[in-house]
């Protein structure tokens, strides 16, 4: 346990925002660097919306091997557990189904386009179209299949940063890529607090819950707030790979706690995706979650504190 | 007569015993040599992973070490939909 605020810096990556704390003043520039290199390798491994990136060259190849780099495997072997583990919920052949709905560029450009022409949804390939040779350093795919890492990666990378960070540094850690939360190393008093919420960007005051976490990650997917028009119809980004569009869940947001940020964020994600059925799986897996249901009001399972009262209506 | 056939009983079983402790050194050997086949063959690949953050476990979804705490106030970060 440490005394004193931890040192914070705040900082644009991937579209949104990233924190960064640490247990120690002085270590910040320091944690800054391990951090911005990571996260720069992740992506050029990973940004689809990059003409050089590794992923643009593997779903450009048409079914053809693609030699890929050890980062580049590590990520797409992190997506493919997540399939394994949600029974293919969490699937990231969803490439192609989120071009259709028109979000084949960054967020912000698409936000601003408006209303972008889409196309009709149809099923993903499947998880196991996607071929993996981590000897060979090779991956191929498909069955057309187009790789989206997005429900994966960024959790990843705030655990690989945050593991870094507190392993080089010795200092206590917590990494958020917009608002998935990675902590290592030792734990300020009173833990990490989290303000679980809606929208990341909200503040700390947003409205809420605040809960304190001291090891693994936090994470939180929501229908909310990456969403556009697509075709005259409001879309977003969670996509449910049995039909190729927009997951249509009971629950706007869903937060869960877990022994690692990409484990938390494969979890809220397939809770959303699962909708009704998410209560059931959560609880029986052993994961403390908050569920927050279209009209505002909150479900929690496995130890998750209970809940001030009902979220506000958006 | 019968020391005589005392005697070639006494040579065929040291000589059963000769054989079966031949044999049971080769295998021995070989075992040895597979094993050190093996270590060559695959002791590569965790030589070739880079020293990284600990990977999670494959086979499930790992649960926290201990569930949120309920805490006050503002939180130091916030956890939402980007």
């Amino acid at each position: 346990m440490m005394t004193g605020s931890p040192a914070a810096d705040t900082f644009g990556v991937f579209g949104t925002t990233a924190v960064l704390l640490v247990t120690g003043p002085g270590l910040l520039p320091r944690a800054r660097e391990i951090a911005d290199t990571e996260l720069a390798a992740v992506d050029r491994a990973c940004n689809r919306f990059r003409p050089d990136s590794e992923i643009t060259r593997l779903n450009a190849a048409e079914g053809a091997a693609v030699g890929i780099s050890e980062l580049f495997a590590e990520l797409i072997d992190a997506a493919l557990r997540a399939a394994r583990l949600t029974d293919g919920d969490v699937d990231p052949t969803c490439g192609r189904a989120l071009s259709g709905l028109g979000y084949d560029r960054d967020f912000a450009e698409l936000r601003a386009a408006g209303n972008v022409p889409g196309q009709p949804a149809s099923p993903a390939p499947g998880w196991r179209r996607v071929h993996l040779d981590r000897d060979r350093a090779r991956a191929r795919l498909g069955g057309g299949a187009q790789l989206d890492l997005g429900a994966t990666a960024k959790a990843w990378a705030a655990d690989r940063c945050c593991e870094l960070i507190a392993r080089r540094l010795g200092c206590g850690a917590l990494v958020s890529l917009g608002g998935d939360i990675a902590v290592a190393g030792p734990v300020p008093e009173g833990g990490w607090r989290v303000r679980v919420t809606d929208d990341h960007a909200a503040g700390p005051d947003a409205p809420g819950q605040t809960v304190a976490i001291s090891s693994g990650g936090l994470a939180t997917s929501s229908t909310t707030v990456r969403a556009w028009e697509s075709g005259g119809r409001r879309v977003h980004h969670i996509i449910d790979p049995a039909t190729g569009g927009p997951a249509d869940s009971c629950w706007r947001t869903v937060s869960v706690t877990a022994g690692s940020c990409v484990d938390a964020n494969t979890a809220s994600t397939a809770a959303i995706i699962r909708s009704a059925g998410a209560v059931g799986w959560l609880s029986g897996s052993g994961l403390p979650a908050r569920l927050v249901r279209t009209d505002g009001t909150v479900q929690t399972t496995a130890g998750w504190p209970s809940d001030d009262g009902p979220a506000e209506a958006i | 007569m019968l020391r005589d056939d005392m005697r070639y009983a006494a040579a065929r079983r040291d000589d059963g015993v000769r054989k079966i402790s031949r044999l049971t050194w080769r295998a021995g050997a070989a075992g040895v040599i597979c094993s050190a086949v093996i270590a060559v063959a695959f002791g590569h690949h965790a030589e070739a992973r880079p020293a990284g953050p600990a990977r999670p476990a494959s086979g499930t979804i790992v649960i926290p070490a201990q569930p949120p705490a309920p805490a006050q106030g503002a939180g130091q970060v916030s956890s939402g939909a980007s």
